[in-house]
């Protein structure tokens, strides 16, 4: 409809993230009314999700920044969200993730968060940002790592029962050994014959 | 700046006018009185709150309708909210209102709302509307029945528990309780 947030179209290797659109709320649905939403305040009822999910799009307004759906470049297909959260109550601007359970393992969380940091830290200014993260949470703990996060004891939490993680400074992200680590890594995913070893991540 | 695409709506006292930043605090001060809110359903925390308002935006998005924000045009302050209210798991689309603190017994949730049900059967083509109340509250009650609407039954509600169901007037009545008497 009119009026409606003016957000960017991300692209990656792989993925293209735009914002969040009705017609993609079933996917988000099914996902928050799972257990993989167990970190992100789920699992939700129906009516908590929906009401989840328009609080994703009024952020987009409210903010000018927001939660990007991430669809596959070639199918169109949604594989999670990423993107900036900053309701009240939270200390920092925070860059998170959230992918359908049914599509990790593949390096989409990584690939698509690498590009909405990059695009925050190059188009929109920010200085820095966390993560904010269940310390259970070890799938989302290993990304921030990857990432090049640390874990910053110091900061203040949401809540007291999330870690944070501190995703390093523009300057930092934007050097060789963070960025060419992260474009190596999403290289590697994007190669048909490449088989992580372990359990899935993100 | 406006952060919908709301119209604006006229009334003798009122403008009925979409959501905007400036509406956040009064929103949240609203919804953390937890005696004020308690039929409209309070919130715990400022997060909670911010949230609320924040999803109401999206609704805008999503539906094309949501809760207005009622300004007094004599003072140009935020004087509650009115709208059609319809997230997955209502059983119909609702017609809602709520004034804010120091606004009561002044007929403005009445005006307000009258004008924003006019709205959604002449602009939106809506035929029917209800209102969801939460039992005990007479206020809300009365008012229901000041504007024409009836009790249909009582149902569970998904996030208020039991709960009232009202109907209003169709379009094509006058929306007074003499075209019902």
């Amino acid at each position: 409809m009119s009026n409606y947030p003016d957000i960017p179209v991300i692209e990656t290797r792989r993925l293209v993230l735009r914002g969040p659109e009705a017609g993609d709320y079933p996917d988000f649905k099914a996902t928050f009314a799972s257990y993989r939403s167990r970190f992100m305040g789920g699992p939700l009822n129906s009516y908590e999700a929906w009401m989840l999910y328009a609080a994703e799009i009024g952020h987009w307004a409210i903010r000018g920044f927001g939660m990007w759906m991430v669809h596959d470049k070639a199918t169109d297909e949604t594989y999670g969200m990423a993107g900036g959260w900053f309701p009240a109550k939270w200390p920092e601007h925070e860059i998170a993730w959230i992918i359908w359970p049914d599509k990790a393992g593949k390096g989409y969380a990584l690939e698509a968060t690498h590009a909405v940091r990059r695009h925050f830290y190059e188009r929109q200014g920010w200085e820095g940002a966390v993560s904010y993260i269940d310390p259970k949470n070890l799938d989302s703990i290993r990304l921030a790592e990857r990432l090049g996060c640390t874990k910053d004891r110091e900061a203040p939490t949401i809540d007291g029962n999330d870690a944070v993680y501190r995703h390093p400074a523009p300057a930092v992200a934007a050097s060789g050994q963070i960025r060419d680590g992260i474009e190596l890594e999403i290289a590697h995913y994007c190669d048909p014959s490449f088989r992580p070893k372990g359990m899935p991540i993100d | 700046m406006s952060l919908t695409a709301a119209p604006v709506l006229d009334t003798p006292r009122l403008a009925l006018r979409g959501p905007e930043v400036r509406d956040i605090e009064p929103m949240i001060a609203f919804l953390l009185d937890r005696e004020r809110a308690e039929g409209f359903g309070a919130s715990t925390n400022r997060g909670d709150a911010w949230r609320w308002f924040a999803l109401n935006v999206g609704h805008w998005h999503i539906h094309g309708y949501g809760y207005f924000t009622i300004e007094d045009k004599a003072s140009g302050a935020p004087a509650g909210i009115t709208g059609i209210w319809n997230p997955e798991g209502w059983p119909e689309p609702e017609l809602g209102w709520v004034v804010f603190d120091g606004f009561e017994g002044r007929g403005i949730a009445h005006e307000a709302a009258l004008r924003a049900r006019q709205w959604a059967y002449e602009d939106l083509g809506f035929t029917t509307l209800t209102s969801n109340i939460k039992p005990g509250n007479t206020r809300s009650i009365a008012l229901a029945e000041r504007l024409g609407a009836w009790f249909e039954r009582e149902y569970d509600n998904i996030h208020m528990g039991r709960d009232l169901l009202y109907r209003h007037p169709g379009p094509d009545a006058d929306g007074s309780v003499e075209a019902y008497a």
